[in-house]
């Protein structure tokens, strides 16, 4: 029965060609241009990291005086001061955690040949490969000990080391950051996370580092950050030491907690640590507040979907139900034009149910035709987006999800469209319609 | 004349399909006017003097990697030979770059930290007496900075006395017009305001003080350092691209990078207001033809159910002029509801939006202009119709069906 509706419906379909055209034109033009933003919306809004999001937490701590106030809701700053990030790193317990801060050296390889270049590295613990899923494809991650020494030593990813040296079995090789030599102890596959999410700081949408440092080197070679300092008094800062021993902020800190338990150990060992400092004179105010938000929770936190997406998301819905009502207002007049063939058919010994199902069969054929050429103007619309806003490059794209969701909400607009013409054409009593014949 | 009580009884025998029209029409208007009001916003942005000539300036880093190095004066001797270069106007090492969207900032206020007074925040840059020149600045009111105004941060105690400013900032701290020879302060260091810039973005010119700019005559030299170039217009892109060789001839272990114009830094940091502008302006466009494909869909369909009263009107006498008027008056009718309908969604939908997001207020002229375009819109939609069921032959009355 379902392929004999389909055919009446394609047979009705071509029998007004123009109107049909005109209500595809519509369906597709609204499902282009709703497609359009929901999909950059939907790639910032994805979880990057789905098994585990709700187990890796960015630390925040309000280290300001009472009074003072911060960009955030909460006011809670979104970065840790040095001495924090080092005593946090240094807190007893099981559990993955790593300080760390953007920053960046010239790579060369010290030979005649090696063109030095700048390239963004993140400084931070041994422990960021495992909680960020890097998989090693060569050696592994720097020791506890190398790190603890700030021994010479880097992870590169495969790319660069095709870059650097033609292949990817590097460990062991040197190369030079600035003037220091260092040794490659691991290479990392090609890690490249649509949303920066673990550093939401510099660019939601930056590209992930291919250079890992031990954070250890940021004391050992006063290397400072690439990213945002922000400060909330003011402070004399003459040289790096200076800025290490002050009340700046401006290291990152992630920890995994597998366990409520963990959780609560570890909230508990945040605020026992707050007290000490605040005994010692820090943390000057007085109810203690820290923050631990997971990776979804961070990313709303921190705006990762603008304002203007927000506002673009919310007018191309209204736009598609522009959409609808038109083709609403069009298959109103369509079908009550065919009143006299469905009063024939009804008189014929056609169910009211098989009226309004043979309908609403049509509207849902028109749903998929103005989908599938919707699809093809919302890759139009993403290609526009690509080509105005360059940090856009890996989100304005239409992944499985948004490319199956386009169908089904063309399909669901056409049939919710379709409801009350078809309801009006099933009502139809075949005595009046036969009676004019 | 209109025969507006018969257009208007015919309308609410079938209603539905005046109704989505209405419908249509109201969605429409309040989306485009309060499009069109934050489009416009983002042009007034756009088109905004920076006080700069962007198209005569360009940016490049240098990150030096030998710790032997005597940066300052390595500083120097850039700074001289890009000076030197045919086509160069001038160049400075500077702290960061206007419009970049990078930098510092912080408050310049009235009394020394750590006392309460009036403050404005503010971006700075920083460098030495070439600064304003290279920026393609000039004071309106007071001097530009000398040699011996330039201090350099090192082990010694120096600190800078002097500041030029721009308009905005010194207005906001001493009223309209004031400002010249005060002294402002900077954390707890005084300085001397010997002049003020008329316009002058910082490196956040979207920002709520994009516009107040201090420069600061001082060097502070690191590893990695940015400088700017002005060239004589015309001659910048010949000019960039002997930048990094040179720079290495003078000095091998260092990486330049980002040899970029300062108009393209802009166009950089406007990138996402653009996005927004041509995603708004494509919305527009399609909503208005798609609004007017309903309103001709419409219309023709009304038409065709009509055809055969048209041959009676037209077998009893009607002027085509009389039914092209009745489909003109049954669409005028309809729009006038829906945009006074959509009139108030526009009002709604603005103040929704400027309550949830930080977009202006929606000026009401948005929505008379863009009602009265999309009456003329309506108008002429309908009108090929309406002069198709004009032709219909008045003979077609005497036929059954």
């Amino acid at each position: 029965m379902f392929v004999h509706y389909i055919d009446l419906a394609w047979r009705s379909l071509r029998q007004t060609p123009m109107v049909t055209f005109l209500m595809i034109l519509a369906i597709a033009i609204g499902i282009g241009v709703t497609m359009t933003t929901l999909s950059v919306c939907h790639m910032m809004s994805t979880d990057p990291i789905p098994h585990k999001s709700d187990r890796l937490f960015a630390v925040q701590m309000q280290t300001m005086d009472d009074g003072e106030t911060w960009r955030t809701d909460d006011d809670i700053p979104y970065q840790l001061t040095y001495p924090d990030a080092i005593n946090l790193a240094a807190l007893p317990g099981d559990f993955a955690r790593a300080a760390m801060i953007r920053s960046g050296f010239s790579v060369h390889l010290n030979t005649a040949r090696s063109k030095p270049f700048i390239e963004n590295a993140r400084l931070t613990g041994r422990d960021f490969f495992s909680m960020f899923d890097l998989t090693f494809i060569h050696g592994g991650a720097w020791t506890e000990a190398q790190s603890r020494d700030a021994a010479p030593v880097v992870v590169i990813d495969e790319e660069m080391a095709q870059q650097l040296f033609g292949k990817t079995d590097v460990v062991g090789e040197s190369l030079f950051l600035g003037e220091r030599r260092q040794e490659i102890v691991g290479v990392t596959q090609k890690w490249r996370p649509t949303i920066k999410f673990y550093d939401l700081n510099n660019g939601s949408f930056g590209k992930a580092e291919r250079l890992f440092v031990p954070f250890s080197h940021v004391k050992a070679y006063d290397v400072d950050t690439w990213g945002n300092t922000n400060g909330w008094k003011f402070e004399e800062t003459r040289d790096f030491n200076d800025k290490m021993n002050s009340e700046m902020l401006w290291i990152q800190f992630w920890v995994q907690l597998d366990t409520p338990q963990q959780r609560q150990a570890f909230g508990d060992m945040l605020m026992a640590y707050m007290q000490q400092q605040q005994n010692q004179g820090r943390f000057n105010r007085d109810t203690l507040e820290y923050s631990l938000q997971d990776v979804n929770a961070w990313m709303n936190y921190n705006d990762v979907i603008s304002e203007d997406n927000k506002i673009l998301v919310g007018l191309s819905f209204m736009f598609l139900a522009v959409c609808v009502a038109n083709i609403l207002g069009l298959l109103l007049a369509k079908f009550m034009r065919r009143a006299a063939d469905v009063g024939v058919r009804r008189a014929l010994g056609a169910s009211k149910r098989q009226v309004f199902y043979q309908h609403l069969v049509e509207v849902g054929l028109l749903g998929l035709l103005g989908g599938s050429l919707g699809v093809l103007f919302a890759q139009l619309g993403l290609l526009g987006v690509r080509q105005t806003y360059n940090y856009y490059e890996s989100l304005a794209n239409m992944d499985w999800v948004m490319l199956l969701s386009a169908p089904a909400i063309a399909i669901s607009a056409c049939i919710l469209a379709g409801l009350y013409p078809a309801w009006l054409v099933c009502r139809t009593t075949p005595a009046t319609h036969l009676k004019v014949q | 004349m209109f025969e507006l009580k018969p257009t208007i009884n015919a309308l609410m025998r079938s209603k539905l399909g005046a109704v989505l029209l209405i419908l249509q029409l109201a969605i429409t208007l309040a989306i485009v006017s309060n499009a069109v009001s934050i489009i416009q916003d983002r042009m007034t942005y756009l088109n905004k003097e920076t006080g700069y000539p962007e198209d005569d300036i360009f940016k490049f880093n240098s990150l030096n990697f030998d710790k032997q190095l005597d940066l300052l004066q390595q500083v120097e001797l850039d700074e001289q030979s890009l000076r030197g270069i045919t086509g160069v106007i001038d160049a400075v090492a500077i702290s960061s770059v206007p419009l970049s969207g990078s930098g510092s900032s912080g408050a310049m206020q009235l009394k020394p930290e750590p006392q309460e007074s009036k403050r404005s925040t503010m971006g700075y840059v920083t460098g030495d007496e070439h600064i304003l020149n290279t920026l393609g600045l000039s004071v309106s009111e007071g001097r530009d900075f000398n040699e011996a105004d330039v201090v350099v941060i090192d082990e010694s105690d120096a600190r800078p006395s002097v500041v030029i400013v721009s308009r905005a900032l010194s207005d906001e701290l001493f009223g309209a017009g004031n400002g010249l020879g005060e002294t402002i302060y900077w954390g707890a260091d005084p300085l001397s305001i010997i002049g003020i810039v008329e316009t002058m973005a910082n490196q956040w010119p979207k920002s709520s003080f994009g516009e107040k700019a201090a420069i600061i005559p001082m060097i502070r030299v690191g590893n990695f350092q940015k400088y700017l170039v002005r060239t004589a217009p015309g001659a910048r892109a010949q000019v960039m691209r002997q930048i990094e060789e040179l720079m290495l001839s003078s000095h091998r272990d260092r990486v330049v990078s980002d040899i970029t114009g300062l108009d393209q830094k802009k166009a950089r940091y406007d990138a996402k207001d653009v996005l927004m502008m041509r995603m708004l302006m494509t919305l527009i466009v399609v909503l208005v033809v798609v609004t007017a494909l309903g309103i001709f869909g419409l219309s023709t369909f009304n038409i065709s159910k009509r055809t055969k009263q048209i041959g009676t009107r037209r077998a009893l006498g009607a002027r085509k002029s009389a039914i092209v008027r009745y489909f003109v008056v049954e669409n005028a009718l309809i729009c006038t509801v829906g945009l006074m309908l959509g009139s108030a969604a526009a009002v709604l939908l603005g103040q929704k939006l400027m309550q949830w997001y930080s977009v202006p207020a929606l000026g009401y002229s948005f929505i008379v202009v863009t009602a009265s375009l999309l009456l003329v819109m309506s108008l002429l939609s309908v009108l090929m119709p309406a002069l198709r069921a004009a032709n219909i032959s008045p003979s077609i009355a005497t036929r059954s069906v």
